[in-house]
This record gives C-alpha cells, structure tokens and sequence, in this order.
C-alpha cells in the first residue's frame, strides 16, 4: 500500500488531515490540468461538471466514511457534507495535491468531527475496550477452518468501539502507518498500535461468535 | 514466558515493526507453540482481509440530494441536471424495466412492448433536445405503470419472503432487513425527488435501480430460504456470498 508522510495541523484541539498518505489511490483519472478545469467549471456553477467530480469520487469518501461511522445511514448524511463543503471550499483548492487527495482529506476530517461529537467526551477518539486476554481466552480455535468473507469482516467492524475502529480502519484498511494513525486521530503512536491491535482481536472474537 | 507475553510482539510482527532480536525470540516460541500460530495467522488473515475490502457505491440518492441543496442555496446556474432533457436516458429506463419486469416474473411481459415501443418511438421522433409535451406525458404515463406493476411484483415477493422467513438464521435476517429498510429508504427519497421534478430522467432512473435493487434482494432472500429447506450448505453459502458481494 502507498504510505506516505502524514503531517499535523492544529486547530480546536484536534488533529487535522493535512496530507493523506493513501489518498493518492482515490486520486483517479486525469491529469492535474484536468482537475483544474474541472474545478473551475464547478466554481463558475456548471452542476454536470461537479456530478462528474462526484461520479469520480464518492465511491472512495461513501467507503471510508461508512467504515470510521459504522452504518450506511450516517455515512450517507456525511457524503452529502463531503461534498456540499467541498463545494463551498473550491476557492481554496489550489491543485497543489491532487483533487483525491484534497476531497479524502476533507472527507476524513468531517467524518472524524463527526465521531468526536458523537462521542461528546475527547478531542481523541479513542476508547477502551474488554480486557484483550478475555477477548483472546475467548476463542479456543481459530479461523483457519472457518470461511470468513469480505462482508463478515464488515459486519464485525461495525461492532467494534469507534476509537478502536477508527485506527484500524486508518491502518489496516487505508495504509497509514502508526505514526500517521496517531497524527490523524490526536493520539499517541502507543496508543494507535494498541487500538489497531485490540481491533483485531475483537474482530477474531467478533467474527468465532458468528460461526455456527 | 506465557504466551499472553507474546500477543503484543505477534501484532507487532504481523504489522512487520518487530526488531530482529524479539522476531527471534518469538520465532522460538511460535516453532513450540499451536495457539500462538494460530493466533498469529488469524491476525494476518484480517489484517489481508480489511485491506483487500472493495470500494462502496453511495446510494444515488446522495447526489440527488447534493444537486437539490446546491440548487436551492443558489450555487449552481446551470439548469436542473433533473430535467435536462437526456433521450438516451429513455433507453437506461427501459433496461433497467426490462430486466425488473424479466426478474419478477413473466405476468409482467405484457408491459414491456408498449413502454419499449413508446420510447423507442419518442427518443426517434426527438429532433435536438427539446422533448415535446406529448413526449413527456407519454413517459411519464409509461413510467407510472411500469412502476405499479413493478410494485405488485415487490408485494408478491414480499408476501413469499415472509412465508418461512424462519428458515434464515437471525443475524442474515437482520442483515437482509437491514438493507432492506436502506433500500426503503432510497426508494422514498427516489420517489420525493420525482415528486418534485416528475420530468426527471435522473430520478427515474434512481426509482427504478432502487426498486431492481428491492426485487433482486427479495429473489435472493427466497432463494436462500429454499437452499435452506432443503439443507443446501453449499447452495445457501453460494447465495449469501453474492449477497455480500451484492
């Protein structure tokens, strides 16, 4: 997976998306000139030309934001603020990353604003969860045996703490490393490997439970 | 050492931060030890699992919503994307009708050569991209029954479905209720927008995927309850594997 540097930038107390590493995969076609004519046209009101940046995008944001908010129905709600600020905030895009990278950032941001408000306790989003050992004494086999698809995996992340979910989402889902983790989400990097690291457990309680 | 000592370097060696000296140390450990093995493949396989996880289509609602508020806010000047005249479009409603009419049975063929006819001969009779009233009426009209029988054939499933929904275990018949009610809902907000703007090719088209979408996730819930009866593992986990794909 692409990984590169995340950088930090402060405001409210919380950690902002400045640059995401692994935005560049939802950068998708055409060229930076491209985006830059498309942007324009959407600045000057051409709505057909802002289906075309929503077409192009809003698979990639609906996917990461239904996995940091746990169900469709608010993710839906958060893609419509994607992309109602994203609107509001052409002016400000620059072409200096690509158009991906610029629209995840902001997709990545409000979803977490989101999280913290929900949460209404911490500028970090992050929780506790059961002890780990239960959690591993819990399982007395493994998966190897056991057919676990894409959409059981899915289906357990929703039931994960959101603070746990969220770096595991960022880490093993979309290839930050742990020192990015922890700057997305105002962390410590101890803390995102232990949140990643408890995540999977449950996850592998999560998904025993499910088997017949 | 007990193996409780080693979970945190496993994570660490499946996340491929471990130094070589504790690599080694646990390399000893894991040679001796089944559980930790076991412990240590299960973390790789979730970890392959969440990162080979395919992108998700928004319901196409969303955009509907975006262009109504861009609209309303007065950010947009060009005209209404929801009723720009689209004759191509005619022929996207009419796949998606014909395979909704094909999927809920052959009562409903009988509606297919009037509504095909009647686009196909309105999109050839259209000169540039100005639809004529009469043109609009007849969709409109055609699209209305479509959509009836369209809806007799959800309730017939429906009424199916719910004959022997005991057969689905509990948590696949939350899941299929649950995107279900999804389902529900972007038929409604599908339907609100063409309220709005009956001329609409956009929000047809997003009825009528929504209602397909109702159709083939009724016929799968059928399917699987038929798999189940007749105690198919194999033809019940092939069913709900495409509806995890789906």
């Amino acid at each position: 997976m692409a990984k590169v540097g995340g950088q930090r930038e402060s405001g409210m107390g919380t950690s902002k998306v400045t640059v995401h590493p692994s935005a560049a995969r939802a950068a998708g076609p055409g060229t930076r000139q491209d985006e830059l004519a498309l942007v324009k046209r959407c600045r000057d009101g051409d709505l057909g030309a802002f289906e075309e940046m929503y077409r192009a995008h809003a698979g990639r944001l609906f996917s990461v934001a239904f996995r940091l908010l746990g169900n469709a129905t608010d993710a839906e709600d958060l893609l419509q603020e994607i992309f109602m600020a994203a609107h509001r905030k052409l002016d400000t895009f620059r072409g200096e990353a690509a158009l991906g990278t610029w629209l995840y950032r902001l997709a990545t941001n409000l979803c977490l604003d989101h999280l913290r408000s929900r949460s209404g306790r911490s500028s970090q989003v992050t929780d506790s969860i059961e002890d780990e050992q239960r959690l591993i004494d819990s399982t007395t086999s493994g998966l190897a045996e056991q057919t676990v698809t894409k959409m059981d995996i899915e289906r357990a992340m929703a039931k994960l703490p959101e603070g746990c979910r969220a770096a595991f989402v960022l880490h093993d889902i979309e290839g930050l490393e742990h020192r990015e983790v922890a700057d997305v989400l105002g962390i410590a990097e101890g803390t995102s490997k232990s949140q990643v690291h408890k995540a999977r457990t449950k996850l592998r309680a999560l998904l025993m439970k499910t088997e017949p | 050492m007990t193996c409780a000592n080693y979970r945190e370097a496993i994570q660490e060696l499946v996340d491929g931060t471990l130094g070589a000296i504790r690599r080694a140390e646990l390399e000893q450990h894991l040679s001796q030890c089944e559980a930790c093995q076991q412990f240590e493949a299960d973390m790789r396989r979730i970890r392959d699992l969440a990162g080979s996880l395919d992108t998700m289509a928004p319901p196409d609602g969303v955009w509907l919503q975006v262009a109504g508020r861009l609209r309303q806010e007065g950010r947009v000047q060009a005209p209404s994307p929801l009723v720009r005249p689209a004759p191509h479009r005619r022929y996207a409603i009419l796949a998606i009708a014909a395979s909704l009419i094909v999927a809920v049975g052959a009562t409903l063929m009988f509606l297919l050569p009037s509504f095909g006819a009647r686009n196909a001969r309105d999109a050839a009779n259209q000169t540039g991209t100005e639809a004529t009233a009469d043109t609009v009426r007849g969709v409109e009209d055609d699209f209305r029954l479509a959509e009836q029988h369209l809806q007799s054939g959800i309730a017939k499933l429906q009424e199916a479905a719910r004959t022997d929904e005991s057969t689905i275990d509990p948590q696949t018949a939350a899941t299929l209720k649950k995107n279900l009610d999804v389902i529900d809902q972007a038929i409604a907000e599908s339907r609100a927008a063409l309220n709005s703007e009956p001329q609409s090719t956009i929000a047809r088209d997003s009825l009528f995927q929504a209602l397909r979408r109702k159709v083939d996730l009724l016929q799968d819930t059928i399917a699987l309850m038929n798999e189940m009866r007749k105690g198919d593992a194999a033809g019940a986990a092939s069913i709900v594997d495409g509806l995890n794909k789906s």
